[in-house]
């Protein structure tokens, strides 16, 4: 092998490496599962369980919020997709959503993994068309996080009781 | 030394050695991935000042006016992965804040710079370098991770209650995890491997070095 075409092999190589290294630490795995997805993602190579994905849509329907996240998490155990995490903070926006008030540590939760969803999303955006939601975009949920997290006199209309859930 | 050994090994050596330095693992499994601070890279600026004074890395035989742009680029990528290696060995045997953090920057700080003033050659700061960065392991991952290991018996706790009281509370050390301290001895040993692949201050000149420089070499010597 002539030296010019190790040295442009090995060039590519280190620029490779290099980039997954920094992708890896921009995205701050907290496991070892999520490291190897964020490798592999990084190569464009990660693929969610697509059968369990719909398990936890199944569930999601049907108000099984608890056992959709389980079966999210399963789906897309390395958290790179944002679609699946979008769909996580989804089910924590509706187990936490009441008609009086919503339950804080979830919507907290909720926001948290709606966060990691747009810092996976290239634009920072995500779209989901769901004829089940209500909120087909990452903004609509951020904002009705912000509204459940807040406490300002409107809370105190009677006429909320009324509203649709999200 | 071979091309393999500057665009391919010595390359990915060090990427591997600058990626495992921010390994860290909590006991409870959990991972974190830190970056290097500011000072690390202050340190690893430092340190490879002292490489370049002691013969242990000649910069100019891996970028100068002689070579191509796709060797230069090779060489570059060398020197940039070695910085980033330095700087997070540094970060990795730093403990991560309080005084003992303060007292270790100080030491490596002072030692580096005093290095630097009395330029010893390869083999010496070599040495130098395994008995400082051996020392700071042991007292990181050996002594303070036994100290604050929460199974440790009455006597260590008591020894740490007298060490916080003494410090007046500032010493601030958050143990890492036993596999962290086993991940940094694997990337301590990387990085002395690193070190001793580096291209050396010539005596004799090399068969990739440009005609120019080998001629400029064999006049010197």
């Amino acid at each position: 092998m002539s030296p010019s075409l190790v040295r442009t092999i090995g060039l590519a190589v280190s620029l490779l490496y290099a980039g997954a290294i920094v992708r890896v630490y921009v995205r701050q795995p907290a496991t070892l599962p999520e490291v190897a997805g964020s490798l592999t993602s990084s190569v464009g190579a990660y693929r969610i369980d697509q059968a369990r994905f719909d398990a936890g849509l199944t569930f999601f329907r049907h108000d099984q919020f608890v056992e959709a996240r389980d079966a999210f998490a399963q789906a897309d155990p390395a958290r790179q997709d944002a679609r699946v995490q979008f769909y996580v903070a989804y089910a924590f926006l509706r187990q936490g959503w009441g008609r009086v008030y919503a339950d804080d540590a979830l919507y907290r939760a909720g926001k948290a993994a709606l966060e990691h969803a747009r810092s996976l999303a290239p634009s920072g955006s995500i779209q989901v068309d769901d004829p089940d939601l209500r909120l087909k975009s990452s903004e609509e949920m951020a904002a009705e996080f912000d509204r459940g997290l807040t406490r300002e006199l409107s809370d105190l209309n009677p006429v909320r009781v009324f509203r649709e859930r999200p | 030394m071979t091309v393999g050994r500057e665009a391919v090994t010595l390359p990915l050596l060090l990427l591997t050695v600058a990626a495992l330095g921010g390994v860290r693992v909590a006991p409870s499994g959990t991972l974190a991935l830190v970056p290097p601070s500011l000072m690390a890279l202050l340190l690893a600026t430092l340190l490879l000042a002292a490489l370049v004074r002691s013969g242990t890395l000649a910069p100019r035989r891996l970028v100068n006016d002689g070579r191509v742009a796709l060797e230069n680029a090779s060489g570059a990528v060398v020197l940039v992965a070695l910085l980033a290696a330095s700087a997070q060995i540094f970060a990795l045997l730093t403990p991560s804040g309080g005084l003992l953090a303060f007292v270790v920057t100080a030491f490596f700080l002072l030692l580096l710079w005093n290095t630097l003033a009395v330029e010893p050659d390869r083999r010496q700061l070599l040495r130098s370098l395994v008995v400082v960065f051996g020392g700071t392991f042991v007292l990181k991952f050996v002594v303070l991770a036994s100290l604050y290991d929460p199974a440790s018996g009455l006597l260590k706790r008591v020894m740490l209650t007298l060490l916080e009281g003494a410090t007046l509370g500032t010493l601030g050390v958050v143990p890492d995890g036993p596999v962290t301290g086993y991940l940094a001895f694997l990337t301590l040993g990387l990085f002395f491997v690193a070190l001793i692949l580096l291209p050396r201050g010539l005596t004799e000149p090399g068969p990739f070095l440009p005609q120019s420089s080998q001629t400029i070499a064999r006049g010197r010597s």
